[in-house]
């Protein structure tokens, strides 16, 4: 059984439908990527996923669980993470601590220990101390020049999406979603986070769902590829294939002469 | 606000600089306070605070450093509330009120109930955090603003309810009940009581106070620096993120507001043991205001920012109310102001030459022209107060012209704010200057308990403009 | 049930003044909430700054030996000076107090409204003192004057009130649906940063709204004084809290919701005083406003919005 499942779901603002009747799924270990033009769905598809938005019908089947009804916290508790397109990070925390926030459901010191600092308590500390610490180890060199205490506002913006990659592994997930992780990189930060979103798959055995108009990242590192437009599917297959699908070029391009339907 | 715009390695860079640069006392401190563990810092609060009552045996002083302790432990728990989980909690003193009041039912005759003073503590405790559940599981939910309206209408109806419940018809009775005294309230309460020991006198109050503070902050400091602090800042930070990683929102929130509320009860049951009494009117929004001047201060979220915050905004308004020391306070005040404003420094000193002569052309235009209309003030004993006095031409109505200066004065204020151009600014100063004195003289020292009040008002606003993260809160930095 | 039923007209028409009031000063909440997402917890502050204003219009013009002007004139001029005054002082506050802070944390706008609130408070107190001062409405108004309906009396001061609140109201409909400005402050309310990049002058907006909205408080404070005479410095504070609950009862920021719930909210305490006890109809309003969240989180005529992830 595939580890996550999209079933027939959609989803309206007022008169616009912004996703309409979609399925997919997603094997393990594997990457896929939503690609299409703005305004398709696919940001709405992963808030639909982790919860931020209700869908109005169809199903989403997570590890044999199915997420309708449940709260965000509780799925990300399932074992789904995600970074934000916008980056929303906590700005006025340290960046260890931002980390280390994300611990939040894996850790289990009670009120009592925490105010009398029991040893149990500074046994989990530090355990997720280190966790962070291996998590923001994880980008090289990039992260390192900075004290981990600095507040997070200090960062550049690229360092600001590694950080929002590493809080998001904080949480140990299954499934990560990745929502456009290399927007705002100049190209060589953009091979990095290429490199890094197939080593966190190989090294880590995560599943990924990429969001991302860099096709260079999307065609360097997907298994597969979804093409969306108007929340519905229009192409789905390797990247090679979808990339020239008529319907998908399309989509981009608007409608051409020299490209007939399918 | 101003936002610094530089690049990252920059800040850095100037960070670094900063540290190592800061020499002499600043430097001393700010070195030691990186080593010095929260442990380290407590004890020296209590044992210097412990030196106060061998230092003076002055009871005033006492009393007021007993108060800072006491709302330093009422602010703490506001801080969790407002500056670590970031809810706007407007009705946090009925808290403190529902302690009280626990404390007054459980130690007096007017319920004819007398516990250990530990077993009231434990049961305020638990009656207040309780109340802080039931109040915060249904408005938590409401939609972000929400939660301070319906928290405001809580903390009127703590009030009103305290005033009004005198005669009250209860089952089982034939005759009005009276369940809070009234506007009377309840007195004659009994005094705390620690292993047998009775406390009776200020210092016995203060030093309880003092303990209970910093043990408090020990209990919060140890709540920020783990996994619930976190989740709280990471809530007030981003709501929607945090929910994202894994947190709880309501859960977290509901904690943060029982814990604030146990504070508040606990705070305000050793303040009826205090008083020896509760009213109604120990509870109203002035208090409310005064803590989240204390929070905020010191800066929204930052513990030595809660001792600051203490101390400024309950020593400064006590001190008000002795009008010599409130003087000189006050000329020192605007002259630290002035020279820490205005640059280059020298000024400063021209402007307040300009206002001296100012004030005495005026002073001779006006009472050269009417001298019958002009009076003096009684002296009150300090120095610069009473140069001031004398080089200021007093009108024999000095309270109705006050008033107006002081209405001329607001504008004034306003107006200056507004001009650009340096020189012309500080000229615009003179006068307005000249009139603050002269309000300050006829008006405001007269009236310590309202000036204080404005003093809070303006404060509130003033730091939300130039330093919305308080006195001791980090500039914060935009990459460029 | 007979006595309620007599009772009936008589205290709709109470609750219909009061309510007339309440939802003048709910007005101003929601129109800035609207556009700002603030709650101006000064704003009844402003309203008893209105409240003053018309008093002191009021004996300027009613020396002792009798009114200088007609007594209708006398009113309609302390109305428009407090409202002129109001709008203001509304501008005034907006610009020095919450303009700078656009940009800062959520918490920011919030407290520095509790500081000029408190210093509004403290200021008047100040100079004008804490004693009650009294609306002579008796001499601009015969007492005896009044409609009678079976059991019910309306009394021309109650109806003046009605009325004005109401044509107020009215005026108000017509500035934002037709006026160029109106339309922009919908816009803004909107989506603020759309509406600018469309072309909207967003601060000509805000001074707008924050001049309309306070000078309807400021009206509301003269009402107040024509029809309950009794006014002083610390009258904005409760005046201010139920403005506010009417505001969220019909959905803050929801301009006919204000109106709504300014009456819902005059009734119920009219009614309250009556079958329960006036000692206990702030908290009976305060239950329905809590009652009203539960069941409808964004108040009565809320729209439900997405939010934008």
């Amino acid at each position: 059984m595939a580890l996550f499942e999209l079933q027939n779901v959609s989803k309206h603002f007022g008169g616009l439908q912004v996703v309409n009747d979609l399925s997919f799924t997603v094997e393990k270990n594997e990457i896929v990527s939503l690609i299409g033009p703005n305004g398709a769905g696919k940001t709405t598809i992963l808030n639909l996923i982790t919860g931020l938005y209700k869908s109005d019908a169809g199903k989403i089947v997570f590890d044999g669980h199915s997420l309708s009804g449940m709260e965000v916290h509780q799925i990300t508790r399932l074992g789904i993470a995600r970074t934000f397109q916008n980056l929303r990070l906590f700005l006025n925390m340290s960046i260890i601590e931002n980390v280390m926030s994300a611990a939040y459901a894996r850790t289990h010191a009670n009120w009592f220990q925490i105010i009398a600092r029991t040893p149990g308590f500074w046994k989990e500390e530090q355990r997720i101390r280190q966790l962070a610490e291996q998590k923001l180890a994880f980008f090289g060199e990039r992260l390192v020049g900075y004290r981990y205490d600095q507040p997070a506002y200090s960062l550049s913006y690229a360092n600001r999406r590694r950080l929002e990659i590493a809080r998001a592994m904080m949480t140990e997930p299954k499934l990560l979603l990745l929502d456009e992780p290399a927007a705002g990189m100049n190209p060589k930060e953009t091979q990095e986070v290429t490199q890094l979103i197939g080593q966190l798959r190989n090294e880590l055995d995560l599943t990924i769902i990429l969001i991302e108009h860099d096709m260079g990242v999307v065609g360097g590192i997907s298994d597969r590829v979804i093409a969306l437009d108007h929340g519905e599917k229009i192409a789905e297959g390797s990247y090679e294939a979808v990339a020239t699908d008529p319907l998908v070029i399309e989509a981009y391009l608007g409608r051409n002469e020299n490209v007939g339907r399918k | 606000m101003s936002r610094d715009k530089i690049g990252v390695d920059q800040w850095v860079e100037q960070y670094d600089q900063r540290v190592s640069r800061a020499k002499g006392i600043q430097g001393f401190i700010e070195q030691t306070s990186r080593r010095l563990p929260v442990w380290g810092w407590l004890i020296c609060l209590v044992v210097l605070g412990a030196l106060l009552p061998v230092a003076t045996t002055n009871s005033f002083a006492i009393r007021i450093a007993g108060n800072i302790a006491l709302m330093g432990i009422l602010a703490l728990g506001l801080n969790v509330v407002a500056g670590y989980a970031g809810l706007l909690d407007l009705g946090f003193i009925a808290f403190y009120g529902i302690g009280a009041y626990v404390y007054a039912y459980l130690s007096s005759d007017f319920t004819g109930i007398h516990f250990p003073t530990w077993a009231t503590l434990i049961i305020i405790v638990v009656v207040s955090t309780l109340f802080g559940l039931l109040l915060g599981s249904p408005s938590l939910r409401l939609i972000g603003d929400y939660l301070a309206i319906v928290t405001l209408g809580f903390g009127q109806m703590f009030v009103q309810l305290t005033t009004s419940l005198t005669r009250v018809d209860l089952p089982g009775r034939d005759k009005p009940v009276d369940l809070t005294g009234g506007p009377n309230g309840i007195v004659n309460l009994d005094p705390l009581s620690i292993f047998g020991l009775k406390a009776t006198t200020v210092v016995h109050y203060y030093l309880i106070l003092l303990i209970v503070f910093a043990i408090s902050i020990l209990i919060i400091y140890h709540l920020y620096k783990s996994r619930v602090g976190r989740a709280w800042r990471a809530l007030r930070e981003d709501e929607l993120a945090a929910q994202a990683m894994g947190m709880p929102n309501h859960r977290l929130k509901l904690q943060a507001f029982a814990i604030g509320a146990a504070f508040a009860g606990f705070s305000g049951g050793l303040f009826a043991a205090w008083q020896g009494s509760v009213f109604p009117s120990n509870f109203d929004t002035t208090l409310l205001i005064t803590v989240y001047a204390i929070i905020v201060l010191g800066g929204l979220g930052s513990l030595p920012g809660v001792v600051l915050g203490a101390v400024i905004m309950i020593a400064v308004p006590d001190i008000l109310r002795n009008a010599p020391l409130a003087g000189t306070l006050f000329y020192i005040g605007v002259i630290v102001t002035l020279f820490s404003v205005i640059k280059p420094r020298w000024q400063a000193i021209v402007l307040i030459v300009a206002i001296a002569i100012f004030g005495f052309i005026l002073r001779a235009v006006l009472v050269g022209a009417n001298p019958d209309a002009f009076t003096t003030l009684k002296p009150v004993g300090a120095l610069i107060s009473d140069t001031v006095r004398s080089w200021l031409p007093i009108p024999n109505n000095a309270m109705v012209v006050g008033n107006y200066g002081f209405a001329i004065l607001i504008i004034l204020v306003l107006a200056v704010s507004r001009i650009k151009r340096p020189l012309w600014r500080l000229a615009a100063l003179v006068p307005t200057l000249y009139l603050l004195l002269f309000v300050w003289e006829t008006r405001l020292v007269a009236e310590p308990s309202i000036t204080r009040l404005l003093f809070v008002g303006v404060l509130l606003i003033v730091l939300m403009i130039y330093r919305p993260n308080g006195l001791l809160g980090q500039r914060r930095v935009e990459i460029a | 049930m007979d006595v309620f039923l007599q009772q009936l007209p008589q205290l709709l028409i109470n609750g219909l003044t009061l309510g007339a009031v309440y939802a003048l000063i709910a007005l101003g909440y929601s129109m800035v909430y609207g556009v700002l997402q603030l709650l101006n917890f000064a704003h009844g502050d402003v309203y008893m700054i209105g409240a003053f204003i018309g008093y002191f219009v009021m004996v300027a013009f009613l020396p002792p030996d009798g009114p200088i002007i007609a007594p209708v004139l006398i009113i309609i001029f302390m109305m428009l000076l407090a409202m002129l005054g109001c709008g203001v002082l509304g501008v005034v506050i907006e610009q020095f107090a919450y303009r700078p802070l656009r940009n800062a944390p959520r918490i920011a706008p919030l407290i520095s409204a509790l500081g000029v609130s408190f210093f509004i408070q403290n200021a008047v107190q100040l100079t004008l003192t804490a004693k009650f001062r009294n609306y002579e409405t008796e001499k601009l108004i015969a007492p005896g004057l009044a409609f009678d309906f079976g059991n019910a009396r309306l009394s021309v001061t109650r109806a003046l009130v009605i009325v004005t609140a109401i044509v107020l109201m009215i005026i108000l409909q017509y500035l934002i649906r037709r006026t160029k400005l109106g339309k922009a402050m919908r816009a803004v309310a909107i989506d603020r940063e759309a509406a600018a990049m469309m072309g909207v002058n967003v601060d000509q907006v805000i001074v707008f709204t924050f001049f309309i909205g306070s000078a309807l408080a400021g009206a509301a404070g003269v009402l107040t004084g024509i029809v309950f005479t009794r006014i002083y410095h610390f009258m904005g504070f409760s005046a201010g809290l139920k403005g506010f609950t009417a505001a969220v009862l019909g959905g803050i920021g929801n301009i006919p919701g204000a109106m709504l719930g300014g009456f819902i909210l005059g009734l119920t305490e009219t009614f309250a005083v009556v079958f329960i006890s006036s000692t206990y109809k702030d908290i009976v309003a305060f239950i329905v406003l809590i009652i009203v969240l539960l069941l409808r989180p964004r108040g009565l005529l809320g729209a439900r919005i997405a939010q934008k992830v």
